[in-house]
């Protein structure tokens, strides 16, 4: 762009400039003027020689006629011997200043006359005519005329003449430089830098400039195109202005207009004393919406909400909508957090109201994260993480309210956010620890099992358990390198349970959904088990309802493939998610996982036995393994067997260690390897599918 | 045999007598002659001394007006002669640069006879007014010198030594150096004829050049010495210069002398005038002849003005009187010598010059004549 500026003024010097200017007037001057001085000199050096070469004819055809002029004159006094005339003649012809020196020969060739101007110099050229002589008797020739004549004089004039063009030429160039110079000046730069300032000031404050020029030749057509497009321009300027920071739904200020806001507030200061409330709206379950009615319903819907929040705030209150189904509420003044929270209140029951879609009656949900700030807070920019924090955990914990951001979340959220920059540390340096804890035959009550689980060993936060970290993990894009962390330790503790003895005992991982969806996942689990010489039976995969329902087809690709190499797999944590019983048969399961949630209350709840019984008989109908999970006492292990559950897992039996406790644990275990053998899946053509 | 010898003497000298003193009771003549030469100058000096010698002899009385060399004067003299109120008998003119037509026919309206010498009309002055007594009554007729045969002379006298010497140059001829006057004048082209009708009649002879030196001596030496140098150059040998006349031949000796030839010896010159130099010169054997004696035209033309007065008119013959001139050459020297040198021409006998009765035009102004004119002693004494 330096370039573009640079460009329209001739007189700009920047020769410090990296990319060295060059005007264009200077570069049509450097292109015209030394072909004109050229042409210039060439062309006078050309007429100057030709009319040197005539000059030099006509002094030597000038010789010719003065040698035959005089040698009528002297023929008769030649003839007649007058010789005293014929030396006068003679001498007449050197008033000329070209002749160097003349003689008369008579016939005899003796000379007559001889007369010498001046010593002859180098450039000396002679003519010699004879001298015919006749009366009305006769005709004779009576001698010769020699003229030695000198050319000096035209040397010396052509020499002088040459110096004069070439003084002229230079005069001439030079005239013509500033003739162009200014010229150009007047006719291209001063049009180019009036066009290039309106540019620059457009650059500068976003508007279109016209150009201030006047003049009808082509920059002047050039300047009026150009104000003309600068016209057309600045209207899509301005459209392109509003749309950059205004929703083309809604119509409200999007993302960018509220960053500028928020920096333009930051930058005033606002009065001291006074409050921002900041409402950060995220509506709840828009996507059903989608869904249900269909993306046009969804816009619908989105622009009544827009018009309710319109019409819920203030003249001086500012909303915005973010993109997809979040928007920002603004009130610049609020007398205090109870107020704000007044607001915010309000804005959520103006939300509420049900909305009327394709004659269905919605009812709009909406959470909202507030946040309140002092005018003055230099950090206003802020505003909306510090919203979204609150946004957050209203989402998380209460749907649907109002959470106010407070020093507590604010905590929460500078330690998710510390914990999610430590991810990649965490990996490099080893800091996940999968530890094990077993899962027991509630009949023979023999360690049949362990399920691999994963904690972090944090060095400043100390110990992290899954459920703070993993939804961090997979936001971070990194439930695939966890998921091999834990396969490769897995693998591993299958090594040392073979060395302890314990070869029977298979060990079962977690799966997150995303990894359903990957095709390469099979693959890694069978190179992982060569790798450290253990059989894929060993392993078994844990997956939840939610990882199912999300992409049916894929996840169920990849569970045949795990299965075709003799994993097993798990239904975990059933009976909390969408618990849809078709997908006991649709998936090739080996075992159901039963939710301690049903497992807590047993056996005083009827309820709840009467679940896990139902559960029980639909397994057995299947031909699927149960396991309880969360068993602490002894009567809950007693009711799970009574009621068929084959397994149980829970702190009554072993707390997740890490290996080496649980190796030792293992040492004071009964082994029974024969049952193992038994208990090893059956695959029934079904399922094997 | 000698009685009748002395009655036919008797009778001659009374015849003799008789008509001279019937002459002599004629009225005296008054003659004016306007001369166009300068005090002086030889030539026009000479004939007017002849003219008044002859005058004194024919009982006329003649006035010499001197114009000078100057035209205008002559004329002036001319007009104011004819306008006297006592106007002469006749007036003597010479039409020298045509000066004398004016002149002429002045005389004419006021009935004053005029006689032309040496230079008659020319031209268109010739065409226009014709031979005398017919457009003018009054112009008498001219006496003039034919000029052509005196040059033809000349130049014969030079061949004839040049072929009798043998000096004929390698190329077999005899080579000759003319001088002329001048290119324009009636009496300079008459001379230069004559050479040309002498050479053209000779094919042994070459003229080199003619060459012009403005009748004077200075200038015919200055030519004659180009003229010598070029011919050795040429390797001529150079046999005989003929000049114009007197002082152009004294040049050409002076040049000759100055190239380291001999005059009379191995070149010969000629020249005209009978100028004493000229006379000195052929007694010093240095030039070979001197033609002329047309100063005598002053006395002979009284001669003829006499004998018209007396009525005897010399258009008798031709009004247009051509009298030949005479070489003086060692041989003759002696007997003309004095008379010019002494300008003695008193001693001539005009008288015996005019025409005879009954011959009127008829005159012999030889040098032959002249010279028994003369005292017998005197031509001897010398």
């Amino acid at each position: 762009m330096r370039k573009d500026e640079a460009m329209i003024d001739p007189d700009c010097n920047q020769e410090g400039a990296p990319p060295r200017l060059r005007s264009v007037v200077h570069a049509m001057i450097w292109a015209t003027v030394p072909v004109l001085l050229l042409v210039q000199l060439l062309a006078s050096a050309g007429v100057e020689a030709s009319s040197f070469w005539s000059q030099v004819r006509q002094l030597d055809a000038r010789m010719v006629r003065v040698a035959e002029s005089r040698a009528e004159l002297i023929a008769e006094p030649l003839w007649k011997m007058r010789y005293d005339q014929v030396t006068g003649v003679l001498n007449e012809i050197m008033h000329d200043e070209t002749i160097a020196a003349a003689a008369v020969y008579d016939d005899t060739g003796a000379a007559i006359a001889r007369v010498v101007a001046r010593p002859e110099g180098q450039s000396v050229a002679e003519v010699s005519r004879p001298i015919h002589y006749s009366n009305g008797n006769m005709a004779v020739q009576a001698g010769r005329i020699a003229i030695a004549y000198s050319r000096t004089t035209l040397y010396a004039d052509a020499g002088s003449r040459l110096v004069l063009l070439l003084v002229v030429g230079l005069l001439a160039t030079f005239a013509t430089l500033i003739a162009m110079r200014i010229s150009a000046n007047i006719f291209i730069g001063r049009p180019l830098a009036a066009m290039m300032w309106a540019i620059q000031r457009s650059k500068q404050d976003g508007r279109a400039y016209p150009a201030d020029v006047t003049s009808s030749n082509e920059f002047g057509q050039l300047a009026r195109a150009f104000n003309a497009m600068q016209h057309t321009t600045s209207g899509a300027l301005d459209r392109l202005g509003h749309m950059a920071t205004h929703d083309p739904l809604t119509g409200l200020p999007n993302r960018r207009a509220l960053t500028e806001r928020l920096a333009v507030a930051s930058g005033d200061g606002g009065s001291p004393g006074t409050l921002v409330a900041f409402c950060f709206i995220d509506l709840d379950d828009f996507k059903g919406i989608n869904d249900t009615f269909g993306h046009e319903a969804g816009d619908a819907f989105l622009v009544q909400i827009s018009q309710r929040l319109r019409g819920a705030v203030e003249a001086e209150d500012w909303v915005a909508r973010l993109g997809g189904d979040e928007f920002v509420v603004i009130r610049p003044e609020v007398s205090n957090e109870q107020a704000a929270h007044a607001f915010a209140q309000q804005v959520l029951d103006a939300i509420s109201e049900p909305i009327r879609l394709h004659d269905k009656q919605v009812v709009p949900r909406a959470s909202i994260g507030l946040a309140v700030r002092h005018a003055d807070d230099p950090e206003l920019s802020h505003l909306p993480t510090l919203a979204d924090i609150a946004l957050y955990h209203a989402k998380s914990k209460a749907p649907g309210t109002v959470a106010v951001l407070d020093e507590a979340l604010q905590r929460d959220y500078r330690r998710r956010r510390d914990i999610e920059l430590a991810i990649p540390t965490g990996f490099a340096e080893g800091q996940f620890e999968v530890w094990y804890q077993s899962q027991v035959d509630l009949e023979s009550h023999e360690v049949v099992g362990l399920e691999a689980l994963i904690r972090w060993r944090h060095p400043e936060h100390g110990l992290i358990g899954p459920g703070e970290f993993l939804p961090l993990i997979e936001r971070s894009g990194n439930n695939a390198r966890l998921t091999r962390y834990v396969l490769t330790d897995a693998c591993r503790a299958l090594q040392r349970l073979a060395a302890a003895g314990r070869p029977q005992i298979r060990i079962a991982i977690n799966l997150p959904p995303s990894e359903l969806a990957d095709h390469s996942l099979a693959a890694e689990l069978r190179a992982t088990c060569a790798r450290f010489g253990v059989a894929a039976s060993l392993l078994e995969l844990e997956i939840t309802e939610g990882s199912l329902i999300n992409n049916i087809a894929s996840a169920s690709e990849t569970l045949h493939r795990l299965r075709r190499l003799g994993a097993t797999i798990a239904l975990d944590d059933f009976g909390t998610g969408y618990s849809s019983l078709a997908h006991l048969r649709r998936f090739p399961l080996d075992k159901v996982k039963i939710d301690k949630a049903f497992i807590r209350e047993i056996p005083d709840s009827a309820e709840d036995k009467a679940i896990v019984g139902v559960i029980a008989s639909l397994a057995g109908t299947l031909g699927l393994t149960l396991v309880a999970e969360g068993i602490e006492r002894a009567d809950q292990a007693e009711a799970m067997r009574e009621m068929g559950v084959g397994l149980g897992q829970g702190f009554l039996y072993q707390r997740p260690q890490p290996l080496e406790a649980v190796l030792h644990w293992l040492d004071g275990q009964p082994a029974a390897a024969s049952r193992v053998i038994t208990e090893s899946p059956s695959i029934t053509p079904e399922f094997a599918a | 045999m000698t009685r009748f010898l002395r009655i036919l003497l008797a009778a001659g000298m009374a015849c003799g007598v008789f008509a001279s003193a019937g002459r002599s009771l004629a009225k005296p003549l008054d003659i004016v002659f306007v001369n166009p030469g300068k005090t002086g100058e030889v030539f026009w000096d000479m004939v007017a001394q002849s003219m008044q010698a002859a005058g004194r002899k024919l009982d006329a009385h003649v006035e010499v007006l001197t114009s000078e060399r100057n035209y205008r004067t002559m004329q002036e003299l001319g007009f104011s002669v004819v306008a006297r109120p006592d106007k002469p008998d006749f007036l003597i003119l010479s039409n020298e640069e045509s000066a004398a037509v004016p002149i002429l026919e002045a005389a004419e309206a006021a009935g004053v006879k005029t006689l032309l010498l040496s230079n008659t009309l020319i031209g268109q002055d010739a065409a226009r007014l014709g031979p005398p007594r017919q457009k003018l009554k009054t112009w008498l007729g001219d006496i003039t010198t034919d000029l052509q045969t005196a040059g033809a002379r000349m130049a014969n006298a030079l061949i004839g030594v040049a072929r009798a010497e043998k000096w004929q140059s390698p190329d077999g001829k005899i080579h000759i150096l003319g001088i002329g006057g001048d290119e324009i004048t009636p009496a300079s082209i008459a001379r230069n004829a004559g050479l040309k009708l002498a050479v053209d009649a000779a094919p042994d002879v070459v003229v080199d050049r003619l060459l012009f030196a403005n009748w004077t001596e200075s200038e015919a030496e200055r030519v004659t010495a180009n003229y010598l140098g070029w011919a050795s150059r040429k390797e001529i040998r150079p046999a005989g210069i003929w000049a114009g006349n007197d002082p152009m031949a004294l040049g050409a000796l002076h040049a000759v002398i100055a190239a380291g030839l001999v005059p009379g010896r191995n070149i010969q010159v000629v020249g005209l005038n009978w100028s004493e130099d000229a006379l000195r010169e052929i007694k010093a054997g240095r030039l070979l002849l001197t033609d002329g004696g047309h100063f005598l035209l002053g006395g002979w033309s009284i001669v003829l003005l006499r004998d018209y007065a007396d009525g005897c008119d010399f258009a008798a013959v031709s009004p247009r009187v051509e009298v030949k001139t005479s070489a003086i050459t060692r041989d003759n020297l002696a007997s003309i010598g004095d008379l010019i040198r002494m300008r003695a021409f008193d001693r001539i006998d005009f008288t015996r010059f005019r025409a005879k009765a009954g011959r009127c035009g008829q005159y012999d102004f030889s040098l032959d004549a002249l010279i028994s004119s003369l005292p017998l002693a005197e031509g001897v004494a010398d």
